[in-house]
């Protein structure tokens, strides 16, 4: 726990220094990382520590903003209450769609998330006239005291969100429930014969993964200023799944790797494009190229991840100085050996989900 | 004739064979026995391709089988019968025997090899269409060796043909393998538990211990070891 | 009553198209034991090729096979590039790879066709048929959509039932080892049940593409229909994938008439959480014994 608030504190301290030294339009940027980090952070718990494949990461992050955005529109209250508020109302949302979710295997998981991805945007669309239709909500940032920047305060409060998400879902994943949640990705079986409850436990991951992703959103919302549909389309929740596996499943540091990539990806594949002159069709769809061929790639060849490459380098590093250190091979393995002869050999942890990018293309 | 040379299999850090070695001559019935756990499922699946070995060779009748693959291994007139006959439920009986003839056979030849087949197991022919599913467990057994058959195999391995079946049922199915292999020069491995039926048909037997060969000999002798049996095969 | 009529009509139309992408569900399903959620983006692809060689002035029916051959090589490539690899992994994995192809296939062809809206022409009439003085929402072209899928149906059953590669294909499915001791080579016969699969999608791609304004998206929804109405058929059904189709194309037909289109997508959900509920396998599929 002191680690981690340490590890906090020092993160806090670099982004300050870093947000100093910046541009008003790349605190915006370190602001959307931060954002990212934290939708990223709770789809690797779910995903890669408990085993849950989600899409509808997207479609949380979208309860999110605009629980905020209605609250903003229709009442008065200070901002922290409209920000819990939907970090509350996602999470509750995630406790509904979680329970049927428990007793689903991966691929009827996805397949209902992605349909809550495709299809819970569009109860904006039905009624306009609350949701603002297609130009959305207005959205107004928080008023810096004295005389910061308002993209610095804003970005100031994503990043501390964004830390202090982090720090707790660090020590959620090295406490009882974190045991609980490796223990029903393992086998649910065995988890469950070991008093584990299996239904609660992946109720409760889902919980707080929606929940994560209703801060982001809502901090989203305040980033760019306006809430509407078109900025959580399906291919956001595909995005964070892509950010996710890119950074490390499992990994809350990878959360961060995943985040830098989702938000700088599609700027640059437009810019390759522009100088490759290969026409702004390309460069409107290039992202989209680039996210398939990353979670193709990686889970084919490279399952761990960017923090599991690094982890793995790290190692090598200090075996080579000489120090008696584990061989080469997968970051956070599985124990293999003593399984039953022809049970189903063992697998490597299911990999993560991957960060979003927006408005690359509406989703109609 | 089936020659396995020093086969190691290991599944991760459990070594399921080590250094194993036998013939299995063209013609004879030869049982490999032990304890539950002491690797002769495992020796059968890596004959057939199913398991891949660690070490050592297996070649039958001069080809070397190692390195082929499940399909190839079949089409050199090997058949195996997995351990609890792998009757696929879901087909028919006629379809769970036409299974084993669609790799080599026309539609004529196909025809004439499967009327062999029910005349040798009428209580098949009667119930073609009928689900596998439906069989009992003596007439699965009937059916899975049928199908093996069906590929008109020169050696067939054969997995616990015993389990689950009463003793009546077991003396037919063992008294068919021997009547085989005298009469159709048919290479029978049979792996059993049931120690002194398999003794009771068997020319040779090589009997396995936690991976390793204890003893390969002739049935007769290994049937005379008093020793060997209380030590190993438990009679 | 009339709304209701051309509702119904309607949804056994949207229902067959579901049936026919589900179809491609199940046959993947029962080959592999993987929901391919790329299905919708490969008959996207396919239906781009078709909309590219129509533009010059190619035979109509000749487009119509060459893009139901282009799905027959992409599944099949699909199969032994991407598919095979996996073997073994964790469940996830192909999941998630699947996913990667959805928005890869669909960045590629807004890439090389461009994002715009295309249309695509039907083969036969769109107007809707007149009986006396009043015009009911079925038209010369829905028909020969039902008769397409029916078509696609039966093929399917006479290739399982009457074939010996059906035969194969069957055995692969239920007892995969078995059958390679048998000397079935699975491995080409998954690589068969992906390719039919793209047919399968590749089909419903041509049968939808008049219908709609067409654009890299135009199947997601249709892909994650299909999935429900496979899910309602038990996954592994043929003639189950037929009923969850027609279920779920009526049902979303009544829900987008009487609710709004754009709750659609939630009635799908809705649909999905009551069958998973109430059977977490699906409603047609065999009770699979599971191994612990």
């Amino acid at each position: 726990m002191l680690r981690h608030l340490l590890l906090g504190a020092v993160a806090a301290f670099g982004f300050y220094i870093l947000t100093s030294a910046i541009s008003s339009f790349n605190d915006f940027r370190v602001g959307e990382i931060a954002v990212y980090a934290i939708a990223l952070a709770g789809l690797s718990l779910l995903t890669g520590t408990n085993g849950q494949i989600s899409l509808g990461q997207g479609a949380f992050m979208a309860v999110g903003a605009y629980t905020l955005g209605v609250l903003m529109t229709h009442t008065h209250l200070p901002l922290v209450v409209d920000v819990l508020a939907a970090i509350g109302l996602s999470g509750a949302l995630g406790l509904v769609v979680g329970m049927p979710a428990t007793r689903l295997k991966g691929p009827y998981l996805a397949g209902m998330t992605l349909i809550l991805a495709l299809g819970l945007p569009r109860i904006a669309d039905k009624y306009s006239t609350f949701f603002g239709g297609d130009q959305g909500l207005t959205v107004n940032s928080p008023t810096p005291p004295g005389t910061i920047d308002p993209q610095r305060w804003l970005s100031w409060i994503e990043i501390v969100g964004a830390i202090v998400v982090l720090i707790l879902l660090a020590n959620l994943t090295r406490s009882r429930f974190g045991r609980s949640f490796r223990a029903v990705r393992d086998d649910e079986i065995a988890a469950g014969l070991s008093g584990i409850h299996v239904a609660r436990t992946k109720v409760l991951a889902f919980t707080v993964a929606a929940s994560c992703a209703g801060l982001a959103g809502a901090f989203l919302g305040l980033s760019v200023g306006v809430v509407n549909t078109g900025e959580f389309s399906l291919t956001l929740s595909i995005y964070l799944l892509a950010g996710m596996v890119l950074g490390g499943a499992g990994s809350l540091v990878g959360a961060w790797w995943g985040a830098i990539v989702l938000v700088f990806m599609p700027g640059w594949s437009t810019s390759i494009a522009n100088s490759f002159n290969l026409g702004s069709a390309v460069g409107a769809n290039l992202a989209l190229v680039v996210f398939g061929l990353v979670l193709i790639v990686v889970i084919m060849a490279a399952p761990m991840g960017i923090q599991g490459g690094i982890g793995w380098l790290g190692r090598r590093a200090l075996s080579l100085v000489g120090g008696g250190v584990p061989a080469p091979g997968a970051p956070t393995p599985r124990q293999e050996g003593n399984e039953p002869v022809g049970s189903i050999p063992s697998i490597p942890p299911p990999a993560a989900p991957a960060a979003p990018a927006r408005n690359i293309r509406e989703q109609s | 004739m089936l020659d396995v040379e020093d086969l190691s299999v290991s599944y991760g850090a459990v070594q399921a064979l080590q250094g194993v070695t036998f013939q299995a001559r063209e013609g004879t019935v030869t049982a490999v026995l032990g304890a539950n756990g002491a690797g002769k499922t495992t020796l059968l699946r890596t004959v057939s391709g199913l398991v891949k070995r660690q070490s050592g060779n297996v070649s039958y009748g001069g080809v070397e089988l190692t390195g082929l693959s499940v399909e190839n291994i079949v089409r050199l007139g090997i058949s195996h019968v997995p351990e609890g006959r792998g009757v696929i439920e879901e087909l028919t009986i006629d379809e769970n025997l036409r299974l084993g003839t669609l790799w080599q056979f026309g539609r004529q030849e196909r025809r004439s090899v499967l009327d062999e087949i029910y005349e040798l197991f009428p209580q098949l022919a009667q119930r073609k269409r009928r689900m596998a599913s439906t069989l009992s467990g003596g007439e699965r057994q009937m059916l899975a060796i049928g199908r093996a058959l069906s590929s008109k195999p020169k050696l067939l391995l054969l997995d616990e043909p015993s389990l689950g079946l009463a003793p009546l049922v077991t003396a037919q199915i063992m008294a068919l393998i021997q009547e085989l292999a005298r009469e159709t020069r048919l290479t029978v491995v049979l792996v059993e538990q049931n120690v002194r039926s398999a003794l009771s048909i068997a020319e040779e037997a090589v009997v396995i211990n936690l991976g390793r060969v204890v003893i390969a000999d002739t049935a007769a002798s290994v049937a005379a070891d008093t020793e060997l049996r209380h030590l190993y095969l438990g009679f | 009553m009339s709304l209701f009529i051309n509702l119904t009509l309607n949804g056994i139309t949207n229902g067959m198209i579901f049936a026919a992408v589900a179809l491609g569900l199940v046959f993947i399903w029962r080959a592999t034991h993987i929901v391919n959620f790329s299905q919708g983006s490969m008959a996207m692809f396919t239906t781009y090729i078709a909309v590219t060689l129509l533009d010059r002035h190619i035979n109509y029916w000749l487009v119509f096979a060459a893009a139901l051959v282009a799905g027959l090589v992409m599944g099949g490539v699909i199969e032994v590039v991407l598919i095979r690899p996996l073997r073994g992994k964790h469940a996830l994995n192909p999941v998630i790879v699947t996913l990667g192809l959805f928005i890869l296939l669909e960045g590629l062809a807004g890439s090389i066709f461009g994002v715009g809206n295309r249309s695509f022409p039907p083969a036969f009439s769109q107007a809707g048929l007149t009986f006396g003085h009043s015009t009911i929402a079925f038209s010369h072209f829905d028909l020969f959509i039902l008769a397409a899928v029916v078509i696609l149906m039966l093929g399917t059953l006479v290739l399982f039932r009457a074939t010996n590669m059906g035969l194969r294909m069957r055995a692969a499915a239920f007892a995969p080892e078995v059958a390679r001791l048998l000397g079935v080579r699975v491995g080409r016969i998954l690589t068969l049940g992906w390719a039919l699969a793209a047919v399968a999608g590749s089909l419903a791609g041509l049968l939808v593409a008049p219908t709609v304004s067409f654009s890299p998206n135009f199947m997601d929804l249709i892909l994650v229909y299909a999935f429900t109405a496979a899910v309602v058929g038990g996954l592994d059904s043929p003639v189950g994938a037929l009923v969850g189709g027609l279920v779920t194309g009526l049902s979303l037909s009544y829900v987008g008439g009487y609710l709004g289109s754009s709750l659609e997508p939630l009635g799908a959900l809705a649909i999905l959480m009551v069958v998973l509920s109430a059977r977490p396998e699906g409603i047609f599929s065999r009770p699979a014994p599971r191994r612990v």
